[in-house]
């Protein structure tokens, strides 16, 4: 490097390298994302060579007239809350069991990462066709159990579609975060944890006082991550359900697609797109800046 | 405080025997240090008094009774990490109490302890800090506090000053041996250090590729080490050693110094001759020839380094030298200081003054 550009500072060689992707992110994510404000405030159908500027008009439609906006948060505020735990815990769990020395634990470690790298789309076909109240997996288990009361139609029964599709997206998404806790494991220092055991630390406060500490960083990643990605959860509920039956399933990524794509109003879409960003960056933002006190003050 | 008695204990990890029947017995209120090259096994030894290794064979004993199957928090022992092992969430003091705190103890109980350890240690103005705002040497002292509230009836120390600097390392050598003297502790004590070994110990247990070499005061292993492993590891800059044999009259070093000495071992046998750096004498009559081949003042006393005979000779003199690299020089090698080992064995052979 130093031999092609002789007479450029570090500083301009690093400009120039990250130039192309800077180029292309700016592209297809800074201007999208301004774009989509701007939108939020015009009238657009998707087709006219022109919009017109409505200012908040959009968004007085989506809080105050729309029949399914306020559901969809629902679903998403519930679905979220959820998602930030259960995935993660269990992940937790299975991180930690993973993490002793048991025969086989990188085959096993495979097998629950193995969902991760199957695309959303299959992953909600398979839990479809699992679902499936006639030739499904889980029905036909259930009668061959004897237990034929339980057979409900997971996906079709408004009062537990949202649940059915969420047991798939936990499904899906526990590889990934039980892998970045087995990485964070592996920064539980041994001799702390002896060190622990000497001081009369029995299994509960070893883990209190030396493993979750040493977690933090890797929690708070985890966190972030699994929030972002429950708050924009769409391909898994666009595959299994579409949002139905009767909207029970319905959630605020799904429902800008849905505003703009198929009923045509790129308006009412961007203005719930915007408020989803809103909602993500009030709840990320603080969590991330009380993490960052809270490392520093441990420092 | 209480005693320590290792019996026979051997340790293996699977089919690799790492060892062999170790015995050692630890008095009350003793310094004991463990001493030996890596992999001797005296962390090993010193974990599995700690109970945080298995014992594969024979019995720990700790004030009489013997733990081998119990664990660590019920043997009544505190131990110093190399790596300092401070909670980095707590501070200080909570790092300090934070046994005491799982031990079920009243708060005002514990703070008192926190308080008496910090003074003794030095620690009262950093007590609301936590481990990562202090230097080595006080995360060193914190390790200790912790160790000290707990009363515990053995101390056990992993190579507690490896990690400090060398002037560092003098002082805590000091502190560590008043703290011993002011708390009357039996302290158990691991180092590849043979310095701190000999600065710091009651005893010292010098262990070798998982055997106990030899057990006894510093200047007891110093003065008379039972062989050549211990003669060559213990002393620094280390002894030297000569080969020799026995004769009829006597024994001849290196084919040509005689040593007035008897053995009571037939003629021809082959020995080693051990003797310190300070034994030999520079520019003695009726010594023999050698050529000096380095020159290393270091203040106090000047280290030479010799050639005789094909051999590389370490000679500490106090003497200031007007000599250098090349110079011959005569030295007397005899000394009633040295020593005889037996070239198959490496045991110490005592022999007469002839």
């Amino acid at each position: 490097m130093a031999k092609a550009f002789p007479s450029l500072r570090p500083q301009t060689q690093g400009y120039l390298l990250i130039a192309p992707a800077l180029a292309v992110y700016a592209l297809f994510a800074v201007y999208p994302m301004l774009n989509v404000v701007w939108m939020s405030f015009s009238a657009w159908n998707g087709l006219s060579p022109t919009s017109r500027f409505v200012g908040v008009a959009n968004y007085r439609a989506v809080l105050t007239s729309d029949p399914v906006f306020w559901g969809a948060l629902t679903n998403t505020v519930y679905w979220t809350a959820l998602a930030v735990i259960v995935p993660n815990v269990v992940a937790f769990g299975l991180a930690l069991a993973l993490n002793q020395n048991l025969p086989g634990r990188s085959g096993l470690r495979v097998i629950f990462y193995l969902p991760v790298i199957i695309a959303s789309i299959a992953v909600a076909t398979i839990w479809k066709w699992m679902y499936d109240p006639f030739f499904g997996l889980f029905s036909n288990l259930l009668t061959t159990w004897g237990l034929t009361d339980f057979i409900g139609d997971w996906l079709g029964d408004r009062r537990i579609a949202l649940w059915s599709v969420f047991a798939a997206y936990v499904w899906q998404t526990v590889g990934f975060a039980m892998v970045l806790f087995l990485a964070g494991l592996q920064n539980v220092s041994t001799t702390l944890v002896e060190a622990a055991r000497i001081d009369g630390a029995g299994r509960w406060d070893v883990f209190r006082h030396v493993t979750l500490p040493a977690m933090k960083p890797t929690i708070t990643v985890v966190f972030v991550l699994s929030l972002i990605n429950s708050l924009k959860a769409f391909d898994i509920i666009y595959g299994m359900t579409g949002g139905g039956p009767a909207q029970s399933t319905q959630m605020l990524a799904m429902w800008a697609y849905t505003q703009s794509m198929q009923l045509g109003d790129f308006g009412k879409g961007a203005a719930i797109s915007v408020i989803l960003l809103v909602v993500t960056l009030a709840i990320v933002i603080p969590y991330l800046r009380w993490m960052q006190t809270q490392s520093e003050a441990s420092k | 405080m209480a005693t320590v008695t290792i019996r026979d204990v051997a340790k293996s990890y699977g089919s690799a025997k790492v060892m062999h029947g170790v015995s050692i017995s630890i008095e009350d209120g003793q310094f004991v240090i463990l001493v030996g090259p890596s992999g001797c096994g005296k962390s090993t030894l010193l974990r599995m008094i700690a109970g945080l290794e298995t014992v594969t064979a024979g019995d720990i004993e700790i004030d009489g009774r013997r733990v081998n199957d119990a664990e660590p928090k019920d043997r009544d022992i505190a131990m110093v990490f190399q790596n300092y092992a401070l909670y980095p969430q707590m501070t200080v003091a909570q790092n300090m109490g934070f046994a005491l705190e799982l031990a079920g103890r009243k708060k005002a109980e514990i703070a008192a302890e926190v308080q008496k350890a910090a003074e003794i240690l030095s620690l009262t103005p950093l007590l609301g800090r936590r481990p990562g705002q202090l230097s080595g040497g006080q995360r060193q002292r914190v390790a200790m506090g912790r160790a000290i509230v707990r009363h515990p009836k053995v101390f056990l120390f992993d190579e507690p000053l490896s990690n400090l600097d060398a002037k560092l390392r003098v002082q805590m050598r000091a502190e560590i041996k008043a703290l011993h003297r002011r708390l009357n502790a039996t302290i158990v004590y691991v180092t590849h250090d043979q310095i701190e070994a000999m600065t710091m110990a009651d005893k010292i247990v010098v262990l070798n590729a998982g055997r106990v070499e030899q057990i006894g005061s510093p200047l007891e292993l110093y003065d008379h080490p039972s062989n050549l492993f211990v003669a060559g590891f213990i002393g620094s800059p280390a002894m030297n050693i000569l080969p020799a044999a026995a004769e009829a009259d006597g024994v001849r070093v290196a084919g040509m110094i005689a040593l007035p000495v008897s053995t009571a071992l037939p003629a021809g046998t082959a020995l080693l001759y051990g003797i310190r750096p300070e034994h030999i004498v520079l520019g003695e009559e009726g010594g023999v020839e050698a050529e000096i081949t380095v020159v290393e003042p270091t203040g106090a006393d000047t280290h030479v380094g010799l050639r005789f005979a094909g051999h590389d000779l370490t000679v500490v003199t106090k003497d200031r030298l007007a000599v250098g690299p090349g110079d011959q020089v005569t030295v007397s090698l005899c000394s009633d200081r040295g020593h005889l080992f037996d070239a198959a064995t490496g045991q110490r052979i005592i022999a007469q003054a002839g």
